[in-house]
């Protein structure tokens, strides 16, 4: 089926466009981003259970941007009126007024950017859904999870607790200016699977996650990944401390993308080449990595959470390769960063919902696959480690620093396992080295698209990232 | 709105309802060094209700959420309450009753001017001396005056506005072509003019030293001084494994009246939550669910006092009071901060993401600038990361007498850590 558009957004649309030409009296430049998203979230444990209807990018309203010689402004609200566009319009010019005053008073100078392009452009797009959250058969998802939570309890003898999490949310989204018409709706889901387990007063959480781009129908994977939980927990309750130091790694695909994600995904959001905060900007067209890098960002590179067809500024989705064979291609851009570069903008202006402002973000970020089988990457390490699981990054794009937490490492030896399992890890290192030193690339790949990608500490969005197994060489701690 | 919600609610005939009504009128501005690169305003309204309904003779309790639109029409809400009391049948949870009205105690309450504090930033921002070596790349002001209402069946019906406001700062320093830069997210209720031009001062300084700094050396094991907010992270290990929620789902087996490290070599520490703190962005008379906030100690001398945490899992340890902590003070130090800096030691200012995970003790940290002082020099060092478990570096760590303070948390000004994993680059 097709998800279907939001009737409250259709109702909105003449006042938006009555409240754009008011404003085009005053304004070089008007657009209007509407959203009414809604949602579905269930989570099961052992001892506390909820049903709501809020997840990570569950909203409704409307968030206004002008432009009068150069200076861009915002207003976010949720209580327009369609049926008063004039006292929006009111009050939105009254209190940038105030603002203006303000900013006078403090003497401040403006970074004057052109008003951006209104090319004619309308898009109607209804993607496909098996299920919709809000429409969900609620009561045998609430006791498929349970009976879930239950039966992982019986799988291990440490565990004390067996969470689900299963959160699907319909986005719709529209965005007018005098001259665009784009209205979006698509469904994506995701949903994890947690055991935890503890033993003599230490407590190790295990997690696998499912997420795509589709309706409550892809919770019906959470099985399989609660038996994996549950295996990693108990496992990693026997796991040891790494001894400190370089080692040769294998990263599984779920480590392949935290990697892009920090490596060359924050380093190339390029409304920080704008504020000259990010060190890529001087390499575009310099190798970055070795011959074997090759990476994919963009909303259609990949079916899942964030594959959107136009992003929160009215510009259409893309697929960009950011490095080829090593070389650093080009960055990904947002519109209004591109109008300050002199670049076209890639489709990656996010917002973590309508009331913040527009970054350069992340969508799918992906390195290609290779040739290599697992089992020759394995047998080719003299010593070092297999990483799985990710817990979280940290990018420095200014210096080119990354940080990933990882969840455990199996140890090679001379090509093979040793049994002996170290967690948890923390890889640290230089961007250019970890990808300079990719030797090896396997076949498959996979894209995870259940957690979340903050800008700094703030402005949370959904993204996804993966790649295949990759060899290469790294600190670990 | 909330009228037509209550009246829907009680014809719903369901068990019990909360509602949280929260207005933000906020105001926001990003600068591209000190060039306003977008000004913004936020004007909005979030209503959420959660209901919740007895089922089986009264054996669970269900509940279920959402949000309802401000603009939503008296059908539309009629819908979403049918739906959520269906929902909150579907699931099963140990019936608690919610929070009867309690009268929390007076505060003082100025009038909140959201232009003034903005303009406070401004100004703030824009007189921190730059120099060739070090400046600042760009600033993002965020201020809002928020206005919180609580109902719910049982008679809470509480109403309080506060500021709520955060300045975000990214700090470059440079030398010989090379340039670093420093991150800054401060949180407050207003603009403190002073405490942001102290550690935006010292942030530079930080630059200058990265930027000289040497490979940090494979120490194996090091004494570590933390001395910046990172600090919270260590002191939020020990509030969130005082949460009854923690303690209930067994993440913490943390008991009233017992130690909570099993021997304890160093400074055993205090923690209390507090109702206010000087200009913290969570001082509230009510916590989120209309309870009142008192001034409670949750941990003294390394024993567990209190646990706190939401009605929910608060009820089901039998606590009647407890409440959701929104300040916390930490305290328990033998020593001046300068005896604790006698010895070798490492002291680590500047993380990429230093964390503490409060459910297994893991912590982490990749090094961006750290001191090592070795007894008789200092040397600034960068890379390489700390490791560890708070299951066991709680036992030995020693506060200093003197505090500071980071939003909602006041913590010892430092903090030394004995033994913790040091992985350098040398």
């Amino acid at each position: 089926m097709k998800a279907p558009f939001s009737a409250y957004l259709n109702s909105l649309r003449d006042g938006l466009r009555e409240l754009i030409a008011l404003l085009r009296r005053d304004y070089d430049y008007v657009s209007v981003l509407a959203t009414d998203s809604r949602g579905l979230a269930v989570r099961i444990t052992q001892r506390a259970r909820s049903v709501g209807s809020e997840t990570m990018t569950t909203e409704r309203g409307i968030v206004v941007r002008v432009c009068r010689d150069g200076q861009y402004s915002e207003y976010a609200l949720n209580t327009f009126d369609p049926a008063d566009p004039a006292r929006a319009a009111e009050e939105i010019c009254a209190a940038f007024a105030r603002q203006a005053a303000l900013l006078r008073a403090a003497g401040t100078g403006v970074f004057r950017t052109p008003a951006l392009d209104d090319e004619p452009l309308t898009l109607f797009v209804e993607k496909e859904t098996q299920e919709l959250p809000e429409t969900a058969d609620v009561r045998a998802l609430v006791e498929e999870l349970t009976a879930l939570s239950d039966r992982g309890m019986t799988l291990g003898k440490d565990l004390i607790d067996c969470m689900l999490r299963a959160e699907s949310t319909h986005v719709c989204k529209m965005f007018l200016t005098e001259k665009r018409d784009l209205r979006q709706s698509y469904v994506y889901s995701e949903g994890s699977a947690v055991a935890v387990a503890n033993r003599e007063g230490r407590t190790q959480i295990g997690y696998e996650s499912v997420s795509g781009l589709g309706g409550p129908e892809l919770f019906r994977g959470l099985g399989e990944k609660l038996e994996k939980a549950v295996e990693q927990a108990e496992e990693l309750l026997d796991a040891e401390r790494i001894e400190p130091g370089e080692y040769e790694i294998i990263t599984s695909p779920e480590v392949s993308g935290l990697i892009a994600h920090e490596a060359f995904g924050h380093g190339v959001e390029m409304d920080m080449f704008v504020k000259n905060r990010a060190l890529g900007r001087d390499y575009i067209g310099r190798r970055v990595g070795s011959e074997l890098v090759t990476m994919h960002e963009g909303a259609l590179c990949a079916e899942n959470v964030t594959s959107y067809a136009f992003d929160d500024e009215g510009t259409l989705a893309g697929d960009v390769v950011e490095i080829e064979e090593g070389i650093l291609r080009t960055g990904i851009c947002d519109a209004l960063s591109a109008l300050r570069l002199g670049v076209k903008p890639t489709g990656n202006g996010k917002r973590e919902n309508f009331e913040h402002k527009v970054y350069t973000r992340m969508t799918n970020t992906i390195f290609d696959s290779g040739e290599d089988t697992l089992e020759d990457m394995i047998a080719s390490v003299e010593h070092g480690y297999l990483l799985e699981g990710m817990e979280s990054g940290m990018e420095d794009p200014k210096h080119w620093g990354i940080q990933c937490i990882i969840k455990a490492g199996r140890e090679i030896r001379n090509g093979r396992f040793t049994g002996k399992l170290v967690a948890p890890i923390i890889m640290t290192g230089y961007v250019p080295d970890l990808l300079g030193n990719i030797s090896m690339r396997s076949r498959d790949r996979e894209v995870f698209g259940a957690g979340g990608c903050g800008k700094g500490y703030k402005e949370w969005v959904k993204v996804s990232d993966g790649g295949p197994y990759l060899k290469t060489k790294a600190r670990l701690g | 709105m909330l009228d037509t919600i209550v009246k829907l609610l009680n014809e719903a005939g369901v068990t019990a309802w909360e509602i949280r009504d929260v207005k933000t009128r906020g105001w926001e501005f990003y600068f591209i060094r000190h060039a306003l690169d977008q000004n913004r305003v936020r004007d909005v309204e979030h209503i959420t209700v959660q209901v919740y309904q007895l089922i089986e003779d009264g054996a669970w309790l269900g509940t279920a959420s959402c949000e309802l639109a401000p603009t939503a029409q008296e059908a539309e809400l009629r819908t979403q309450i049918a739906d959520l009391a269906y929902r909150a049948t579907l699931v099963k949870n140990k019936p608690y009753s919610l929070r009867a009205p309690e009268e929390a105690e007076a505060a003082a309450q100025a009038p909140i001017d959201v232009d003034a504090i903005a303009a406070d930033f401004i100004r703030t921002v824009r007189e921190i001396p730059e120099t060739a070596g070090e400046d600042i790349n760009s600033y993002e002001i965020f201020v809002s005056a928020k206005t919180r209402r609580i109902l719910n069946s049982a008679g809470v019906d509480v109403t309080e506005s506060y500021p709520d406001s955060m300045l975000e700062v990214v700090v470059n320093a440079r030398r010989e072509g090379h340039e670093i830069e420093l991150y800054r997210n401060y949180t407050s209720g207003s603009c403190d003019t002073e405490g942001l031009r102290r550690d935006l001062l010292r942030t530079m300084r930080y630059g200058r030293d990265r930027l000289a700094a040497h490979p940090t050396p494979a120490l194996g094991t090091a004494d570590v001084l933390f001395t910046t907010s990172d600090a919270v992270s260590l002191y939020r290990y020990f509030a969130d494994r005082l949460n009854a929620s923690m303690v209930y789902r067994k993440l913490s087996d943390w008991r009233l009246g017992e130690p909570v490290a099993p021997d304890f070599r160093g400074d055993r520490p205090t923690l209390a939550a507090l109702r206010e703190l000087p200009n913290s962005s969570r001082n509230r008379r009510y916590d989120a669910e209309g309870a009142p906030i008192r001034d409670t100690v949750l941990l003294e001398n390394g024993v567990a006092r209190s646990y706190l945490g939401t009605r929910m899992f608060a009820s089901y340890l039998g606590l009647e009071h407890a409440f959701i902590p929104t300040n916390f003070a930490a305290s328990g130090g033998t020593h001046t901060e300068e005896e604790l800096r006698a010895g070798k030691y490492l002291e680590v200012v500047e993380f990429s993401d230093f964390q503490v995970d409060s459910a297994t003790g893991d912590l982490f940290g990749e090094i961006r600038l750290a001191y090592w002082h070795d007894g008789e020099t200092v040397t600034p060092v960068t890379g390489g990361s700390l490791s560890g478990s708070m299951l066991k570096l709680a036992e030995e760590m020693y506060l200093s007498r003197e505090s500071t303070q980071y939003d909602s948390w006041r913590v010892p000004a430092a903090t030394l850590v004995r033994g913790v994993t040091v992985t350098g680059v040398e």
